[in-house]
């Protein structure tokens, strides 16, 4: 009997063994399987390189070069001290310095640490030699961002940092992770799923001690994508030499295409800061600086118009018929509308229209755009694509405003008046524009009536992108019309009295517009927008400053850019 | 003898010592130690002494045993208390005598011999009659002068401490109190104070060994101290699979994150690599073992043979027992080796005079 229990028993143990070996294999082994690669499979990532990014004609104007990081496979504490204490001897950083790295570069219990980044090539060469005595050192290769041109168009470029919270929540699903380094800004945020490498590396087996024992695999990294843009690098520099360090923003566009010709925005900020990480004092000068660098004001920033809002005006007068070429208003400095005294800049008698855009009259603005109303001038202005992002292939770009009589009863339960109309006509009060919608406004001169959408990467990776972003809107202007507006932008620059006389003795027929819009207290900020040369359009310029004074100001920075672009025979 | 029972036990017991050994190669071949890689060399060695010892015991008729159990048994407390006084310490334990060049622990041979001493104790006939005394005697007789023969050696090796050899010997003691026929009265008094003893030993157990106890119950409360070997073992044996990683590619195993991989945890290190049908064959053939054992017992008409027999048998189940369930996680940590797969001279030789003893047993109810 108790022999028969006994035996009884003994099966039982072994059943309960194996059940509990099929436990362990079955009903758990996914999880013991990935413990157990856990255990002892390390990835080592290795990084391709960005794409490059290079100006119309393939001048590269972002680059990258490589640069060294060391990096630990953790594991023993007593190894990593040891490592650590030999590191800081050959890196010359101090232990303490080295071990808050160390800290901080944790991402997961076991994956690799960086410690040091962008180490001297001198270095490189002795901790090659010295390594293989230090557990789990290794030496790798990463590339980095280069600018060969400094700050030249940083704006368009963008800069990288690594990933904000913020995206990482809006990426996570195209596989970005944390601490990947992503464009913020510029061609670099916009196109970064294309400029972005694609990460490799080797996937290597360690010991307990996290020791390197073999090669296990090795996906090679795939280097992004290069990107063409549309910018030429030496009218690029031309406006960038030209604008300075005055505050604003300058446009080159080409008013068939909408292609982007050059971009600057200034305030401008050092690109380079941003790699290297050792430059964190100069980064956050950058982001603490109250003249806002980082902004770019060609289309993240909108201003009132000021008479750059003329042409709208005009352009809505002749094709309603509300006035025709002889039709005349007599400027005696100001008039009265309403209970309001409106001022013009000067008495300029008898104006017709083709005089009243060179002398960018006020008062003939006012009366025509009296006789408009501002329903129609709001109209007009949203057909010529204000108030709506002119939807350029770069990111953060700003919608602009335009007022009208509804928005101000449906917002702000306000009666809308003739004053208001008065002071849209000549872009004042709420209207806000971008330069790049102002760029956009006049290639719809020079081109005879399209509205094209600016656009700045022409291919990527040698495939052309560019028939995707050129929408071109026909804008049924009637031509003779057109024609009269562009006479009268001609007339700007060629009469002696014209607000862009300045231009004048230039080599190169340019027609253009001035704009003084006026901000309350401060200077008023400068336009000038035009195109050339007039027989046959080439370029659409913008020309924005920043409180920079009267349009006159911009004429002079302007002339000096298509000076010194026809002195270089870029405009033929 | 080729189809005789004993002849089937000393098969099993190659085909086991075989498997040890690939485990316990495929463990250390990768250690930068020569040494260590050569180790699989010894315990070949260890086998081949350990079968000298199988034939030695398996010519030596068993009644020897009984005529030489009151020498063994001062052999043993002997052998416990030099370990006392010149036991080298390894692993935090005292429990091994360096004698010439190996590392011997007495602690193996003596549960042999507290089987020896107990299978001679119940099968003792009176003076009178031909009966056992057992069948009469009172409790004394029966539980607490057996007890306390059995309690010297295993305080002794309580306090080497190595806590799974002394489990094994209280187990085999109650197991031959069961099997020898003491009533079930005076086996569950013993239980009740057991019961009662349990808190008390609670505060002998050394620190580490309460640590062990508590990682057993939540391995995760010190994942690289006291709980680590568990964890890595679990993961060994989790990630085999049903055909295992292959013989010399468990990474468990081989790049030591399994500490003790060629001794008390070779089970996992086995699984590793053969996976769910190489520990099933393990089993079953350990299960087989050890039913020989039992129907040796069991066919056997000398009360002493019987005994001995059913003693080793019981005494091979428990330590198979403890050992895969702790490295499986269902039993806490305590120091205990594989019989024939785990490295080990003394282990492997005890066994191996075990079986010898279980072989002669049978030999001799077949030559009578």
């Amino acid at each position: 009997m108790r022999i028969k229990i006994i035996n009884y028993a003994l099966i039982f143990i072994f059943i309960f063994l194996i059940f509990g070996i099929f436990n362990l294999e079955f009903m758990q082994g996914k999880k013991f399987k990935d413990l157990s690669n856990k255990n002892c499979i390390r990835l080592i990532p290795q990084q391709g390189s960005r794409g490059k990014i290079l100006d119309r004609l393939g001048n590269i104007l972002v680059d990258n070069y490589l640069s060294y990081d060391v990096i630990i496979l953790p594991k023993d504490k007593e190894d990593i001290d040891k490592a650590l204490i030999e590191l800081s001897g050959i890196l010359g950083v101090s232990l303490n310095d080295l071990k808050d790295t160390f800290k901080k570069g944790f991402v997961a219990p076991l994956s690799p640490i960086t410690v040091a980044e962008n180490i001297d090539i001198k270095k490189v060469f002795t901790l090659e030699e010295l390594k293989s005595d230090m557990g789990g050192v290794i030496i790798q290769p990463h590339p980095l961002r280069y600018y060969p041109y400094g700050r030249l168009a940083c704006h368009v470029m963008g800069y990288l940092n690594e990933i904000d919270r913020w995206r990482l929540t809006k990426l996570a699903d195209y596989g970005y992770k944390t601490k990947d380094v992503v464009g913020f800004g510029g061609v670099e945020e916009k196109y970064d799923y294309f400029l972005r490498q694609d990460e490799g590396g080797l996937s290597v087996e360690v010991d307990h001690k996290g020791r390197f024992m073999r090669v296990i695999g090795f996906k090679s990294p795939k280097n992004g994508k290069d990107l063409l843009l549309s910018l030429d690098l030496r009218i690029q520099k031309i406006v960038e030499d030209s604008l300075q360090d005055k505050k604003g923003s300058v446009i080159l566009m080409d008013p068939y295409s909408g292609e982007i010709l050059a971009m600057a925005s200034s305030p401008d900020f050092d690109l380079s800061a941003f790699v290297k990480k050792t430059s964190q004092p100069s980064i956050s000068r950058i982001f603490n600086n109250p003249e806002a660098p980082l902004i770019n004001r060609a289309i993240s920033s909108s201003y009132p118009a000021g008479s750059i809002f003329k042409l709208i005006v005009a352009t809505a007068a002749l094709e309603t018929g509300k006035i025709n070429l002889n039709t005349e208003f007599i400027c005696k400095g100001s008039i009265s509308i309403g209970k309001q005294e409106f001022s013009c800049w000067n008495t300029h008698n008898q104006q017709n229209l083709m005089q009243a855009i060179p002398h960018s009259c006020n008062v003939f603005f006012y009366r025509t755009g009296l006789l408009l109303g501002a329903q129609v001038i709001h109209d007009y202005a949203v057909k010529y694509a204000f108030a709506r992002a002119t939807a350029i292939d770069l990111p953060y770009e700003t919608n602009g405003f335009i007022p009208s009589p509804l928005w101000r009863r449906v917002s702000k339960f306000k009666s809308w008046f003739d004053g208001d109309t008065a002071n849209l006509a000549i872009g004042q009060g709420e209207v806000l524009v971008t330069p790049l919608q102002v760029a956009r406004m006049m290639a719809v001169y020079a081109n005879k009536g399209n509205l094209v959408t600016p656009y700045i990467v022409k291919t990527i990776d040698g495939k052309d992108v560019s028939r995707y972003q050129k929408k071109i809107i026909r804008l049924n202007i009637k031509e003779s019309n057109l024609n009269y507006i562009n006479q009268a932008l001609r007339n700007t620059v060629l009469y002696p009295s014209g607000t862009a006389s300045v231009l004048s003795d230039l080599a190169v027929s340019v027609a253009g517009k001035t704009g003084s819009a006026q901000v309350s207290g401060r200077q008023p900020h400068g336009w000038f927008v035009g195109f050339f040369p007039f027989e046959k359009p080439k370029f659409v310029i913008c020309v924005f400053l920043e409180n920079g004074g009267a349009g006159f100001y911009s004429c002079v920075i302007a002339k000096q850019i298509i000076k010194m672009m026809y002195d270089q025979g870029l405009i033929d | 003898m080729i189809r005789t029972t004993h002849f089937r036990i000393l098969i099993i017991a190659i085909l086991i010592s075989v498997m040890g050994i690939l485990s316990i190669y495929s463990s250390n071949y990768q250690k930068e130690d020569k040494k260590w890689q050569l180790i699989y060399k010894r315990q070949i060695y260890w086998v081949i002494l350990g079968l000298f010892f199988f034939f030695i015991m398996y010519n030596l008729n068993y009644r020897r045993l009984w005529d030489a159990t009151y020498f063994l048994y001062l052999l043993s407390a002997l052998l416990l208390l030099l370990v006392f006084i010149l036991g080298a310490v390894r692993l935090g334990a005292q429990r091994w005598l360096r004698i010439a060049w190996f590392n011997f622990q007495p602690s193996e041979i003596v549960k042999l011999i507290v089987i020896i001493f107990l299978s001679r104790y119940f099968s003792a006939k009176s003076s009178s009659n031909v009966t056992l005394t057992l069948n009469n005697a009172g409790i004394f007789r029966a539980i607490i002068l057996p007890f306390f023969f059995v309690a010297i050696p295993m305080v002794l090796i309580i306090e080497q401490p190595d806590l799974g050899s002394s489990a094994v010997v209280l187990f085999i003691f109650i197991a031959m109190l069961y099997i020898s026929g003491v009533k079930l009265k005076y086996l569950t008094i013993i239980f009740l104070l057991s019961l009662l003893f349990l808190p008390i030993l609670w505060h002998i157990l050394r620190d580490y060994q309460k640590e062990r106890l508590l990682v057993f119950l939540n391995p995760n409360i010190d994942p690289l101290g006291a709980g680590y070997t568990i964890i890595q073992s679990k993961i060994a044996i989790g990630s085999g699979g049903f055909l295992g990683k292959g013989w010399l590619s468990g990474t468990q195993g081989q790049l030591h994150f399994l500490p003790e991989s060629h001794t008390d945890f070779i089970f996992a290190t086995f699984t590793e690599e053969w996976g769910f049908l190489g520990a099933i064959t393990l089993l079953i053939l350990y299960y087989f073992l050890i039913k020989q054992g039992i129907r040796i017992a069991q066919k056997t008409s000398d009360n002493f043979a019987r005994l001995l027999a059913f003693g080793i048998s019981l005494m091979l189940a428990t330590q198979v027992f403890i050992n895969i369930a702790m490295t499986i996680g269902l039993a806490p940590v305590v120091g205990l080796p594989l019989p024939l797969m785990s490295y080990g001279g003394s282990s492997t030789l005890v066994t191996y005079i075990s079986l010898g003893i279980l072989a002669n047993i049978d030999k001799q109810r077949t030559v009578f």
